[in-house]
């Protein structure tokens, strides 16, 4: 973001500037936690005897907190002053960029969107940490058929807290740091279209971390990550941490989504086509589009719940008039959808990944957006295949399992285009690489697995069983998960400048991938025999699956473990890395390690797209005759090579 | 630029992936007709056994598509892989895209994907059509936290918290719940309907097989939802018709 | 992350960059050993910290205490003579009495089970069920547990009188015995235990009223776990009435394990 020079001496802003130089994630802290306290000591005077008093009081403690760490860290700062006709000076909107602020600027409300991506990644692993220590706790209780690890209703609340983290983890995954660090370099411009949102995004989320840890401070959340009502509408006051933890989501993805969207529809480098756009940058915008329409079904499902909760309303209560179904209806409406906001991305970064490591063009680029786009548009048609058991609407089965299974089509669209990538290429069996192997072998799994689930009467026997369980694991953690893993691999060298080294990422990728086809095997198997999920204990007939799959879950986990140890030592002294390491010829391949503030000393003109792999490299013609600069552009257009090596 | 011998020498044999994808297919359709109904267990209705066929189906279906992917996979791991190192020091064929291929691509898939349909729709017919049978055995399922229980409206309201179905008589049950989503799922039998608070949902079956089954919930319920099971036991009509009397019910 | 600058000397050295990415002789024990040390250190620590969180869990929400059943000489029942075992336990009106601690835990107004919520009786046994219900109740919603079910002659014995059910409204709790019949003799137990009027004066020397006293017989099989509910919704104030003390252990819910 290239502002004009301001004419005037810059002066010490009053309150503005002063002030959002002090604020940063304690302040955000202290803050949340004061107006918390106000919130909870009013509420409990005023609400607590009441109907649903304690639930009322909880919410607007959660409320209280999450506002007063928006306004500690700055979130209103930008507005109030506009409000206030104040414009910003030319110092603090650099200082809100994170110039020359060393590694605090990552403990602010920064708006540069490489600061955001890398806030993004270590939320993002923060939240794998917690997701995954938990699983190991479930796995562990589950190792035998009654071990008495954890009681009923801790492993009740271990697994809501699981599958929610997880939830939260694997949409952010992809979009969030390289969706954020990467894309903006890889269309040619210099920041996003809203930078202030973006932080904005970003911190939400963090503010609604503590919020959804607190539910295991207050009687855990009963549902499953899935939060159905009516048990939602008898839960503890857990629930409410549930309720405003979407909330909050919501309203972050929903400005994520905004964001992204703009910046890719208006932002994009001269010459860079719809036909140049890499692949990624399709998927990113494809996930976010998708989360546009849907998270807010699920925010909706919130405020309705707690409407239930704290106010004694019947939404969901059939006795008072309500109805379950519409709590399912408003969940699954967000629901599938949502597992394609986490898959496109994670299947678009690899392949974006896999013609590097091919040395090849992409397979059939057209084919690729299709099946993106055919796969959005399918997604928001089949949400009651979730509900084929439910009684709803028995004579719409037929119908949604029409189009469940159509997804099959656009999806193995998918499977082509990385199969002819690697056709013929040459192959460099780099991390990257081998995560689109991982994802080829676990995806073909997890979508036949699907396929099963899509049919009415099998459905019957196997939905609420563990085989559920182990076919959205393997699409969304063997194919979703994976690929945001070779994301990581293949841009660390960009977002940290130096190299992932090899030998603990190796060793990590072969315990993850193989525990994780041991442990979801199993778990396909004791789903088959017929183990409902969710169970704290199960019958001694599911006793070899259940074990077998809790050793595989070790293995995971210390798989896990060695790719944090080689994501920190790298990271802090890993062999510094070349602006190009892998030969890749998109833009972000083109700017310096570190990458500078404003990324591109000049704005890039693209005249190809970053697929040409074993093509003849064209000699650029003349420059173009005196066309304007668009917005955005740089102080002058220079033609720009093709990011890349020479081939 | 590549050379033309490299070139040639680095043509896919379709004869090897030919064997392969082979290979892999025998073995993937062993795997089907053999492992996924075995761990289904014995059926005890036609309509498990149905879901059990769909399985079997449905896997042999799925074997030569998952071979050829992973066969291509592996193929390309042997045949393409660059053993430098390091970065190739030349890039692949150029190929962007084959029109034939893709459309073939699409058309089976598309194909296969209306078998899956009207394989799908087939069995819901039948099974439908099952269901419309003349004097059924009407059970009215009860799922309260967290314990299932039966009545039968036609034999005097006999209540019990264990199930008891008479051998080869379609049943009906009118399932229901007292306060949150539960889910009977009688296991061996392949039914399985949501108990939901305010109304009744229906599911039918015929069991065909004598012995004792399991009745579970699979919709998480609460504290105790893994506790929340029972015994389906399928006796003889006669056996049936005694026990019906002697919980002061009749016939 | 503070990098040094060295974008230019970067691209130069690339090529040597390049070739160090794959198989590579580091040439040093020193990285070696690096690597090793510190790939344990992580996976040790984050083994410790998952270990950590299992103790911390383990003991999370815990119902401590086990109430067993006194064994007191044989019974002559219907299976032949069995050992005779005795089970007192009590129902309360809050939980100033009970598991919860003199100040009634952290939720002082929620009915409760006592003295414990886990219970445990000899297998192949009669056991004598007593139980002292001091709190007051309404209509049942269902029922089906307004009927004594699984006791021996299906009769209960409520203040001296026998009955083989409670009037449907006049509830104050269940006690249901249950649990997953597989790889265990199956287990089914509900006895409705009838409520104190709203007006009864309280007791002299108690704080509550004078309790209906519940007697009843089961039978017990071969060894299991099982657990027992009310199914009653005493739960005021949740949805169903299910919630709240319902739905949470070591109040009207625990594990009854004949052993």
């Amino acid at each position: 973001m290239t502002a004009a020079v301001v004419d005037h001496p810059v002066e010490h802003s009053s309150g503005g500037g002063g002030l959002m130089r002090r604020l940063n994630a304690a302040t955000a802290v202290l803050a949340g936690g004061v107006l918390a306290l106000i919130g909870w000591f009013v509420s409990h005077v005023t609400l607590q005897d009441g109907d649903h008093g304690s639930n009322q009081v909880v919410l607007i403690t959660m409320a209280c907190w999450a506002l007063g760490f928006m306004i500690g860290i700055g979130a209103f700062n930008g507005p109030i002053n506009w409000l206030l006709g104040r414009d910003q000076e030319h110092a603090d909107e650099l200082f809100l960029a994170g110039k020359d602020q060393g590694v605090r600027r990552y403990f602010r409300f920064t708006t540069d969107h490489k600061v955001v991506g890398i806030q993004y990644l270590i939320v993002t692993m923060t939240l794998f940490a917690v997701g995954g220590t938990l699983a190991m706790m479930i796995r562990t209780n589950l190792i035998t058929p009654k071990s008495h690890f954890l009681n009923a209703q801790t492993y009740n609340a271990v697994v809501g807290l699981h599958g929610l983290i997880m939830i939260i983890a694997t949409i952010i995954m992809v979009t969030g740091p390289f969706g954020n660090f990467i894309m903006p370099i890889m269309i040619g411009a210099r920041d996003m279209a809203f930078p202030r949102l973006n932080a904005l995004s970003l911190w939400l989320i963090v503010s609604a971390i503590p919020v959804l840890l607190s539910a295991a401070f207050l009687g855990g959340i009963p549902t499953g990550w899935v939060g159905y009502a009516p048990l939602a509408d008898q839960a503890p006051p857990g629930m409410e941490a549930y309720a405003v933890t979407i909330i909050i989501f919501a309203m972050s993805s929903a400005v994520a989504g905004a964001n992204i969207t703009t910046t890719v529809l208006t932002m994009r480098a001269r010459g860079m086509s719809w036909n140049r756009t890499p692949i990624f940058v399709y998927g990113t915008v494809a996930s976010v589009g998708l989360a546009i329409p849907a998270f807010p079904m699920f925010m909706a499902s919130q405020v309705l719940l707690e409407v239930d909760r704290t106010q004694g309303g019947n939404f969901y209560v059939a006795s008072g008039g309500g109805s379950p179904w519409l709590y399912a209806n408003l969940f699954w409406l967000m629901g599938h959808p949502e597992v394609y906001v986490i898959l496109i991305p994670a299947l678009a970064a690899l392949m974006e990944l896999t013609p590097v490591f091919a040395r090849k063009p992409l397979f059939s680029f057209n084919a690729a957006i299709v099946a993106i786009a055919g796969i959005v548009g399918l997604s928001v048609m089949v949400w009651a295949h979730h509900m084929y058991a439910s009684g709803w609407a028995p004579d719409l089965n037929g119908p949604f399992m029409l189009t469940t299974e159509m997804i099959s089509v656009p999806t193995g669209l998918l499977f082509l285009v990385i199969l002819g990538t690697i056709w013929r290429g040459r192959l460099w069996t780099t991390l990257p690489m081998m995560a689109t192997y991982a994802m080829l072998w676990n995806f073909i799994i997890g979508g036949v697995t699907g396929i099963y689930l899509s049919d009415v009467p099998a459905d019957y026997a196997l939905h609420g069983s563990m085989f559920v369980t182990a076919h959205f694991h393997y699409t969304l953690m063997g194919a979703g998960l994976t690929g945001a893993i070779g994301a990581l691999c293949y841009w660390f060298p960009k977002m940290t400048g130096r190299m992932l080294s090899r030998g603990p990422a190796l060793i990590s990728f072969w315990l993850v991938q193989i525990g994780f086809n041991i442990t979801f095997l199993g778990m396909f198997a004791v789903g088959l025999a017929g183990q409902p999920r969710r169970v704290v204990t199960y019958a001694h007939l599911f006793a070899t699956g259940n074990f077998v799959s809790t050793i595989g879950a070790y293995l995971i986990g210390i798989g896990m473990l060695f790719l944090l140890y080689g994501v920190i030592s790298s990271w802090r002294h890993g062999e510094l890395a070349p602006t190009n390491p892998w030969g890749a010829k998109s833009l972000e391949w083109t700017v310096p390690n570190p990458v500078p503030l404003e990324n591109f000393e000049v704005l890039p003109v693209v005249t190809a797209d970053v697929y040409g792999f074993g093509e003849p490299v064209s000699v650029p013609e003349e420059l173009p005759a005196t066309e304007p600069a668009t917005v955005g552009a740089g102080d002058s257009t220079v033609l720009a090579a093709p990011a890349g090596t020479e081939s | 630029m590549l050379s033309a011998t490299s070139e040639r020498s680095r043509r896919p044999e379709f004869r090897q992936i030919f064997w392969l994808w082979l290979g892999m297919t025998v073995l993937l359709v062993l795997f089907s007709l053999w492992v996924p109904a075995r761990l289904m267990g014995p059926p005890a209705s036609q309509t498990m056994r149905d879901v059990e066929e769909t399985m079997t189906v449905f896997s042999v279906a799925a074997s030569p598509v998952a071979a050829l992917v992973w066969s291509v996979a592996a193929y390309s791991l042997l045949r393409w892989r660059d053993r430098s190192g390091g970065q190739p020091a030349e890039d692949g064929v150029p190929l962007r895209g084959n029109s034939v291929v893709t459309l073939s691509w699409v058309t089976v898939s598309s194909l296969l994907c209306v078998f899956l349909l009207i394989w799908g729709l087939a069995e819901m017919t039948t099974t439908n059509a099952s269901a419309e049978a003349t004097n059924p055995l009407v059970v009215d399922v009860t799922g309260q936290q967290w314990v299932w229980t039966f009545t039968y409206p036609d034999q005097g309201n006999v209540e019990s918290d264990q199930l008891y179905l008479p051998l080869n008589r379609p049943v009906v049950f009118r399932v229901t719940s007292e306060d949150v989503i539960h889910s009977f799922w009688v296991v061996q039998m392949g039914i399985k309907v949501d108990a939901n608070p305010g109304t009744v949902t229906k599911t039918s079956v015929r069991p065909d097989k004598l012995g004792v089954f399991d009745v579970r919930c699979a919709e998480l319920c609460g504290l105790r939802h893994a506790d929340m099971e029972t015994s389906a036991h399928v006796v003889s009509p006669a056996d049936f018709n005694g026990w019906i009397t002697q919980n002061g019910g009749h016939v | 992350m503070i990098m040094k600058d060295s974008a230019a000397t970067l691209d130069n050295e690339w090529r040597c960059a390049q070739s160090s990415i794959g198989h590579v002789d580091y040439g040093g024990g020193v990285i070696v050993r690096r690597v090793l040390l510190g790939g344990a250190a992580v996976v040790l620590g984050g083994v410790a910290v998952v270990a950590l969180t299992g103790t911390i869990l383990n003991r999370a929400g815990a119902t401590p205490g086990t109430l067993r059943a006194t064994v007191n000489g044989t019974a002559q029942t219907s299976q032949g003579v069995l050992p005779h075992a005795f089970l007192d336990l009590a129902t309360y009106p809050d939980s100033m009495a009970g598991p919860h601690g003199s100040s009634g835990g952290a939720h002082p107004d929620w009915v409760t089970y006592g003295p414990v919520s886990n219970f445990s009786v000899p297998a192949h046994s009669l056991v004598t069920i007593t139980i002292k219900q001091y709190d007051s109740g309404e209509k049942i919603t269902n029922p089906y547990f307004a009927k004594v079910h699984g006791t021996v002659g299906g009769t209960v014995t409520v203040d001296g009188k026998t009955e083989t059910q409670t009037d449907p409204d006049l509830i104050g709790h269940t006690f249901t015995i249950h649990g997953a019949p597989t790889n265990q003799d199956p287990l089914f137990v509900s006895v409705p235990l009838p409520a104190v009027a709203d007006d009864a004066p309280t007791a002299p020397g108690s704080d509550y009223p004078a309790p209906h006293v519940v007697t009843f017989d089961i039978i017990t099989g071969g060894p299991g776990e099982y657990i027992w509910n009310c199914e009653y919704p005493c739960g005021d104030g949740y949805y169903a009435k299910f919630g709240g003390p319902m739905a949470t252990q070591g109040y009207m819910s625990g594990t009854f394990n004949v052993v």
